[in-house]
């Protein structure tokens, strides 16, 4: 369960969050979301694939860490092996909130059931003694507001990409070293043909919304898959 | 005697004991390492703070610092506060942090700091360890490697505990041999070195080097080799210590450094474990009595801790003589520990000139005998210069002071002042202490710590120098921006240890980064 409060510097004076990367912190998960705005930087470790939502019929993008629920294979005990974190990672426990739906006036809000939120006095300061954010609430402020910018724009994008006819669905079955089979269904990704086909008008629009780039970045991630394989196998080697 | 040089024979079983043990045993397997140890002499047990050399002692030997921390109830040391000592006014306080000043031009950053105008202390505008000091910080997480840190530290511990842990380790990890027994004679060899202890039980333990570590009766060193002892105290008054341990709560604040509170004849040091505080009244016999000394020991636990611990301290008195041993090494045996000297345990030279021993005489072992006598002139020079220094540098807390009592004012007479610190001081006026001062190679105080002490204590008295560079004042705002990340990202003492110790033994927490 899921507990959300305005960030407050009375009430958080001492709260400490931990950091680092752990199962025991929520990060066994095989995936997250994240945004064309940092699709450069997530390309360089994960595979950048698209999922339908299945009642609101809409894509988003998601970087994919494993091949399966609750199966993330960068994830190496208490190490997170990738030098690069998708933001909607690191910026948990906290996220964006809004007073009203079309207010404009965004809050810092945190998730209070988080297990990253710290009860041993370890981690990092949230607010100092007085009440100023720490460079940590700093940069996790900034990136929030990154987040929340990519989440705005996300929407937009993925429909472009639907109505260019650029998304298609993709499944991936991996021989294991074992013998055993995994399969990856359910995804879209870019639809590199129709990429290259793809008319000038359509090409200056998308070039016009700045959307060349991210669609490049997602075709350039894919190659991300076969390190997925290794990280898969080298997992089962070790047992 | 020229043969090969094998058999290496300790004797005495405190901290200086164990540690020459575990460090000779670790560096030279090939050597067979005996400790002959009296039974129920009870360690001296003042030494109970380390410098941050002591993390690449124990990495040498082979203790994990986890282990070493739970074994000896140790905390983090990130320097030493002095409180009192320029005029015993409120708010009198410098801090003496591990972690220099940035490495660029001293006048330069004396300058900016001169120009910065706020009067932010100087250890302050120097070191983000006054932030973390100032907070009661741990040095480290608990996720980073062994000995890794983001603030350079040394440790507090219970030397009984300490000297246990190594004894374990010797004995049980390193091979090296115990003896339970106490010397009562000397075999003494045709050419005059030192060939066998004879025991009580009537066996004898012959040996190549002999260390001596047995403390202040100096059981070889001076009994047998009858090497002179060169008096100090004409520069270090000091002769007397009463010590006391106070229990603390599991949630008391645990201080980040050693705190030496000034007194009108002396003063006390406050040294915080976990568990306790081992407190001290440090003091000199002329100038204060027995029962004076007890007093201000009891006001500072009534004032610091509480009257209901004033009430009830168990008093350990101990009385010295400062001063070391003309000569250190003497044919074929070696003095480590107080059997080489003694001096008042301010700024905690005591273990650290343990370590200084053993890496002077490891790194050069005598492989022959004939080769000895010349490693044992090089020793003598460099510990009688190393003895020299310290000498120096505690002088340095007292001459700076403008207290005014008796005790204080004696201090300053200029014929108690050693002439080489007396050159120092003349130079300091026109230029900050540097390399210059000590030029040597590993000397024992940095020009870092000749500055936090000489613009901890005289802040206004900096060389004249022009407006400072962009470069410096940029220096000094990234040690304020340190200082929050750190402030930030570590845990207090208290916190750390608490978590330690649920979570023995070491599983310990995830990775919580520093933000760059």
């Amino acid at each position: 369960m899921s507990s959300h409060q305005i960030l407050d510097p009375a009430q958080h004076a001492d709260l400490r969050i931990h950091t680092g990367a752990s199962a025991r912190f929520g990060d066994n998960i095989m995936g997250c979301l994240t945004t064309p705005a940092e699709f450069r930087d997530v390309q360089a470790s994960y595979p950048i694939v698209f999922r339908r939502d299945i009642t609101s019929r809409k894509f988003s993008p998601l970087a994919l860490f494993g091949f399966e629920n609750g199966e993330n294979l960068f994830l190496q005990g208490e190490r997170w092996d990738a030098r690069y974190r998708p933001m909607s990672q690191t910026i948990q426990p906290f996220l964006i909130g809004r007073p009203a739906s079309e207010s404009d006036i965004a809050q810092v809000h945190i998730d209070t059931a988080s297990p990253r939120i710290s009860t041993t006095g370890e981690g990092m300061r949230v607010f100092d003694e007085a009440g100023k954010p720490t460079p940590y609430l700093e940069a996790v402020a900034t990136q929030l507001a990154e987040l929340d910018e990519g989440y705005r724009q996300t929407p937009e994008f993925c429909d472009t990409l639907e109505r260019l006819e650029l998304l298609e669905p993709f499944s991936l079955e991996v021989p294991l070293k074992d013998g055993s089979r995994n399969s990856l269904v359910g995804y879209h990704i870019i639809a590199e043909e129709r990429l290259s086909t793809l008319g000038g008008g359509d090409l200056g629009e998308l070039q016009a919304r700045g959307y060349l780039l991210p669609i490049f970045m997602a075709v350039a991630s894919l190659s991300n898959f076969s390190d997925l394989v290794a990280r898969k196998n080298a997992k089962l080697t070790l047992g | 005697m020229t043969g090969p040089i094998h058999q290496v024979v300790i004797v005495g079983g405190g901290t200086a004991g164990w540690l020459s043990a575990c460090l000779v045993a670790a560096r030279r397997p090939d050597l067979s390492v005996t400790l002959v140890e009296a039974p129920n002499i009870p360690t001296i047990g003042v030494g109970e703070g380390t410098w941050p050399t002591m993390r690449e002692t124990l990495a040498t030997i082979g203790i994990s610092e986890t282990e070493f921390l739970s074994a000896c109830d140790a905390s983090f040391k990130q320097g030493s506060r002095f409180d009192g000592w320029v005029d015993g006014s409120a708010g009198d306080s410098y801090l003496h942090p591990f972690s220099p000043p940035p490495a660029s031009d001293m006048r330069d950053l004396l300058a900016a700091w001169r120009a910065s105008g706020s009067g932010t202390p100087f250890a302050a505008a120097m070191s983000p360890q006054h932030a973390a000091c100032a907070h009661h910080l741990a040095p480290r997480q608990r996720s980073m490697p062994d000995y890794a840190a983001a603030l350079n530290y040394g440790y507090h511990l219970d030397a009984g505990k300490f000297a246990a842990l190594l004894a374990r380790h010797a004995t049980t990890r390193l091979g090296v041999t115990h003896i339970a027994g106490e010397v009562v004679g000397i075999v003494t060899a045709q050419d005059g070195d030192i060939a066998a202890l004879e025991l009580k039980d009537q066996s004898s333990v012959s040996g190549d080097l002999f260390i001596d570590c047995s403390g202040q009766a100096a059981l070889l060193i001076d009994k047998h080799c009858k090497v002179d002892w060169v008096d100090r105290s004409d520069v270090s008054f000091n002769n007397r210590a009463l010590a006391v341990q106070v229990p603390v709560d599991s949630d008391a604040p645990i201080a980040a450094q050693t705190i030496g509170t000034a007194h009108r004849a002396g003063w006390l040091w406050d040294i915080a474990l976990p568990t306790r505080r081992g407190i001290g009244c440090v003091y000199a016999s002329e100038f204060l009595s027995d029962r004076e000394a007890e007093e201000v020991l009891r006001d500072y636990v009534r004032t610091k801790v509480s009257s209901l611990a004033a009430d009830r301290l168990n008093i350990r008195q101990l009385s010295f003589k400062t001063g070391h041993r003309a000569k250190f090494w003497e044919r074929n045996c070696v003095a480590i520990g107080l059997s080489a000297g003694f001096i008042e345990p301010l700024e905690a030279s005591a273990i650290v000139l343990i370590e200084l021993s053993l890496k002077a005489l490891v790194d050069n072992f005598p492989t022959r005998r004939d080769v000895m006598d010349i490693h044992a002139a090089r020793f003598n020079e460099l510990f009688r210069y190393r003895w020299d220094r310290i000498v120096d540098f505690l002088k340095l807390h007292y001459v700076l002071s403008r207290r005014d009592e008796p005790y204080w004012r004696a201090q300053r007479v200029p014929e108690t002042i050693p002439e080489q610190l007396k050159q120092q001081l003349a130079v300091w006026e026109d230029q900050p202490p540097s390399l210059w001062d000590l030029p040597r190679v590993e000397e024992m105080f940095s020009p870092a710590s000749q500055q936090y002490v000489l613009y901890g204590m005289r802040p206004a008295k900096t060389p004249d120098a022009g407006p400072p560079s962009a470069a410096a004042l940029s220096r000094l705002v990234e040690v304020r921006e340190k200082a929050r990340l750190i402030t930030t990202a570590l845990p207090t003492n208290r916190a750390y240890f608490t978590a330690a110790q649920s979570q023995t033994p070491a599983k310990v927490a995830p990775g919580d980064a520093i933000p760059k």
